[in-house]
């Protein structure tokens, strides 16, 4: 599903983020990105996104050399990717159930779909009873599963999360976790880069571990 | 975002499994259900297009009446821009008539000596037809010159108490061309012949009204580009705020997979309807201003004698403004927002 083919990424011309990565995560795979803060985690998640293109080597994704694509393609690249953001990235102006429908309109999928599939996904995380409901009226664990409903509402087949867990005490966290296995379990490959090592190690997948831009391990591969 | 019909766009997209017409089945029927899929998906995609037009113009035309001061405020700001191009548009519309009317009157005034009588001027009439340059003739007796002199000057009483007539008789001759030079010599061919006073062409006065009209006519073109480009920029400048005010969002729904297009939408529709709204506040300040001028206009020109109403807008002319306005305004926002989406990146 991804490989990373000897990628660097510098910023400015000097400070290197990323270099010589070498990987691949298999379709349907579920894999653990860690390390330090400035590891370099978020850097490789943007390379994936598309948000930047890598300064040496190939990011392929399903097949394809991502940094070819066309920037008039590459929003509906994104469209196959569900990102589920740290800060949650939802609009504050707007109803849970028209947060997680944003996908949705912006493909232009009917509306009776639509409010079909974003019941379903708001099921899934458990929020259906706040479709309702703006974000601020939210908890912390409550809006990352908003960003984690508009991120699968879509059914895609990849799904990156950048520090799901970043602001949550450990029980919540857990949840999260366990929401992120079952998307897994049906098939969906999932990437998330996360520092919480304890939580991690307990959940058996595989891990690549970041430092300073190089990839120093890769546990558990399959 | 729907514009993605082009395969060349989904080719670069292909994160799902590939889809399964690739792989060409046996089953006679296949092809055609195929087609007709493949319509159907371009047919909902069509409709998906019109839908989000639709919701995007009435999101903005929402967002317009929450604030609605400050959305007025620009409106004005336009309809003023507007106003000034097309008055003057309307007075040169006038001035055309004007113009048309100039054309009927490229006329030479021939008058005869006092001496001659009506049969003597049969005569003249007769020589000035066989002229070549000459299209028709119009016989003016003294008494119908003075009946008309009196009309447009309006001097019943200092007139009637002259004792005789003291017009000669006239004919007013309409020339093949108008052209000043052959106008020119026609005049001095009519008045070599025998019994011809004078002969009168108004030529410089024609030419200058003609000149002050082209004048006129692009001055106001000038002031219509001038004012456009001030309505462009009135709008762009408010999109470009707007713009600002809902970078986060703009932010979100780029990094989930939305096109320039999607983003541009909604703002294009609040061009627009600025464009529009400022095109209706302009027949409506116009109106007023025809109302306000018209009483003391129409009082002037009968103290001369005449009847002048001020030109006003027709439907026509009403739809074209308002067709310029709302173009103006969509022209604006695009710009602003082409400029502004370049800077703004998905963080």
């Amino acid at each position: 599903m991804i490989a990373f083919e000897h990628v660097g990424k510098r910023y400015g011309g000097r400070f290197e983020a990323l270099a010589h990565l070498n990987f691949r995560v298999a379709r349907g795979e579920m894999v653990f990105l860690t390390g330090h803060s400035g590891a370099g985690k978020s850097s490789l998640l943007r390379l994936v996104m598309r948000l930047e293109k890598p300064s040496r080597g190939r990011v392929v994704v399903a097949g394809h050399d991502i940094a070819q694509l066309h920037a008039s393609q590459v929003p509906f690249y994104r469209r196959q990717i569900g990102v589920v953001f740290q800060d949650h990235q939802l609009l504050f102006d707007r109803s849970i159930f028209h947060n997680v429908s944003l996908p949705l309109e912006i493909q232009g999928v009917e509306p009776r779909e639509a409010a079909r599939r974003v019941r379903a996904a708001l099921d899934k995380v458990g929020l259906l009873h706040r479709e309702k409901a703006l974000p601020i009226e939210l908890s912390g664990g409550e809006q990352q599963r908003v960003g984690i409903a508009r991120a699968v509402v879509n059914k895609p087949a990849l799904l990156l999360a950048d520090e799901p867990t970043g602001n949550l005490d450990p029980q919540l966290s857990a949840d999260i976790m366990a929401l992120f296995e079952d998307f897994n379990r049906i098939g969906t490959t999932v990437m998330i880069a996360s520092h919480d090592l304890a939580l991690i190690a307990r959940l058996r997948h595989r891990i690549l571990r970041l430092s300073d831009g190089r990839l120093v391990a890769d546990e558990g591969a399959v | 975002m729907k514009s993605s019909a082009t395969p060349k766009r989904r080719q670069g997209a292909a994160l799902k499994t590939p889809r399964k017409s690739a792989v060409k089945p046996a089953v006679d029927k296949a092809p055609q259900r195929g087609a007709r899929s493949q319509q159907t998906r371009f047919s909902s995609r069509l409709r998906a297009w019109g839908r989000h037009h639709r919701s995007m113009a009435w999101d903005s035309f929402q967002r317009l009446i929450r604030y609605p001061l400050g959305n007025l405020l620009t409106m004005l700001a336009i309809a003023i821009a507007l106003v000034l191009p097309a008055a003057l548009w309307l007075t040169l519309d006038s001035a055309r008539l004007l113009d048309a009317e100039l054309d009927e009157s490229a006329t030479l005034t021939v008058y005869l000596e006092l001496s001659a009588d009506d049969a003597q001027s049969l005569r003249i009439e007769e020589a000035v037809n066989a002229e070549p340059d000459v299209l028709e003739t119009q016989l003016i007796s003294a008494e119908q010159g003075m009946a008309e002199f009196q009309q447009s000057l309006g001097l019943d009483d200092a007139l009637a108490g002259l004792e005789s007539n003291p017009l000669p008789i006239s004919m007013v001759v309409r020339p093949e061309s108008v052209d000043p030079v052959a106008m020119q010599q026609l005049a001095a061919r009519l008045e070599a012949l025998a019994g011809v006073d004078e002969v009168r062409l108004d030529l410089a006065w024609v030419e200058r009204l003609r000149n002050l009209a082209e004048l006129g006519r692009r001055v106001a073109l000038a002031l219509g580009a001038l004012f456009g480009l001030g309505v462009l920029l009135v709008v762009g400048n408010t999109i470009r705020l707007s713009v600002e005010s809902r970078r986060r969002e703009i932010e979100v729904v780029m990094l989930i997979g939305a096109t320039h297009a999607f983003v541009r939408r909604p703002f294009l529709y609040s061009g627009a309807w600025y464009g529009l709204g400022g095109g209706l506040l302009a027949l409506g300040l116009l109106g007023l201003g025809n109302h306000w001028l018209s009483l003391p206009v129409s009082a002037l020109a009968a103290s001369y004698g005449a009847s002048f109403s001020l030109p006003q807008l027709d439907v026509t002319g009403s739809t074209i403004l308002l067709s310029c306005s709302t173009l103006l305004g969509w022209l604006g926002a695009w710009l602003a927002v082409t400029r502004h989406l370049s800077s703004i990146r998905p963080r």
